[in-house]
């Protein structure tokens, strides 16, 4: 377990190393709030209040901060015997590893035993205000699951990281066909670690349906454009859209405005238990920029002719 | 290792009695007794007067347990900062869309 060998508890807690008791105890309150596990769901989190919480278990305890003044972060393995003011002063006169306050140089070895930190402090919760309770199962905790809109439609297996105590975990997760926006998945025993032995929380994957530029998501339903020459939108006509499940055909009625919704039924999303969504199709009427002279034309026959007045009609 | 995706039902369903559920939360069923007393743990009382418990009410119990070992609270404290941690959940869960479990 070299897991605090690393860590700078000063700077873990954002304070300077000649900082007031006052001022640790500010930022271990601070940061406390801001990354238990119970207030903050992102797996991160966790690692982040543990880090911070024997920080604290260190610094905040006058004797320990000095020994780790003088011995750095393996102050653990240093026996208790060992005076620090003596240390200090011993490697001063032998000139090495000059005014860095920390040990490391010196010509002084400690024992490399394993000490386990999770026995010393007894799990995240089992040290300073954790006595009196037993073991305490793990927060759950939730983390966003990004899909797109094809994946929704037809399920897949995803491979999801999260940052977690040990650096990475990674799982493969079946996507079941139809999951929607916001739907939360619960992987059991995956969330937080919980202490002297009690159960993992679990994780919940919140599903997010990424934006896609052809396809908007609403619950099941899909809305998707569809653009309409004049002649096809006024004479009607039959034209093929993609959806999420391959190629529809989609009749256009004559007659048709644009903002006009043309209901595929059952080609949003589908539901396991239950009715799939309908794809929409909005219409939207499109004129070409730079006619030709031929429709040009065409079009001024048509305005002469036309009595239609689209600001009369309601 | 490969998970399905299932929605998660809603518990609830099972229930566990005092005895049962103290031992699935690692606590003295004087000390479930007190927190029911002081609203932080839901419980029902039948009809002999018998507390019963949800399986939903292990973990909020553990998150009681944790938030009092984090910041040194009190258990009307607690109470009222699970409180605010539910209700800001359900206001999260609504701007997804979504209700909470669902």
């Amino acid at each position: 377990m070299d897991s605090s060998s690393d860590k700078d508890f000063y700077r873990l807690l954002g304070v300077a190393r000649d900082a007031s008791q006052d001022d640790i105890q500010r930022a271990y309150r601070k940061l406390a709030r801001q990354y238990h596990p119970d207030v903050n769901a992102d797996p991160a989190a966790e690692e982040r209040f543990k880090d911070v919480s024997e920080a604290y278990d260190v610094l905040s305890d006058p004797q320990t901060r000095r020994r780790y003044d003088a011995f750095g972060p393996d102050f653990r393995q240093v026996p208790p015997d060992v005076d620090p003011d003596a240390f200090r002063r011993g490697r001063a006169t032998a000139g090495a590893a000059a005014g860095s306050g920390r040990a490391g140089g010196g010509g002084f070895s400690f024992p490399q035993g394993d000490i386990d930190i999770e026995e010393l402090f007894g799990g995240l919760f089992g040290g300073r205000a954790g006595r009196g309770w037993g073991p305490i199962r793990g927060a759950d905790q939730e983390a966003e699951l990004p899909v797109t809109v094809e994946e929704a439609y037809s399920g897949g297996r995803r491979s999801v990281a999260l940052s977690a105590d040990d650096g990475r975990r990674s799982f493969d997760v079946d996507v079941p066909a139809g999951v929607t926006d916001g739907q939360r998945i619960r992987l059991a025993g995956q969330g937080g670690r919980g202490s002297d032995g009690a159960p993992s929380g679990d994780l919940y994957l919140i599903v997010r349906i990424m934006p896609h530029p052809s396809y908007r998501v609403q619950g099941r339903d899909i809305y998707t454009e569809l653009r309409l020459a004049p002649w096809e939108a006024a004479l009607g006509t039959s034209v093929p859209i993609d959806t999420p499940g391959g190629e529809a055909k989609v009749k256009v009625p004559a007659g048709t405005s644009s903002g006009r919704r043309l209901r595929l039924r059952g080609r949003g999303l589908p539901h396991r238990r239950g009715n799939a969504g309908d794809l929409f199709a909005e219409t939207r009427i499109m004129v070409p920029d730079k006619p030709t002279g031929a429709e040009r034309e065409l079009f001024e026959q048509l305005a002469a002719a036309s009595s239609f007045d689209p600001r009369r009609q309601r | 290792m490969t998970y399905a995706l299932i929605p998660y039902p809603r518990s609830g369903d099972r229930r566990l009695s005092l005895d049962v559920f103290a031992r699935a939360t690692g606590t003295h069923p004087d000390l479930v007794r007190r927190l029911v007393a002081l609203g932080v743990v839901d419980a029902e009382r039948d009809r002999a007067g018998q507390l019963w418990f949800s399986t939903d009410e292990v973990a909020a119990l553990a998150r009681v347990q944790r938030l009092r070992a984090g910041f040194a609270l009190n258990y009307a404290a607690v109470g009222l900062v699970t409180d605010l941690l539910d209700r800001i959940a359900a206001l999260q869960a609504a701007q997804r869309g979504s209700p909470p479990g669902g």
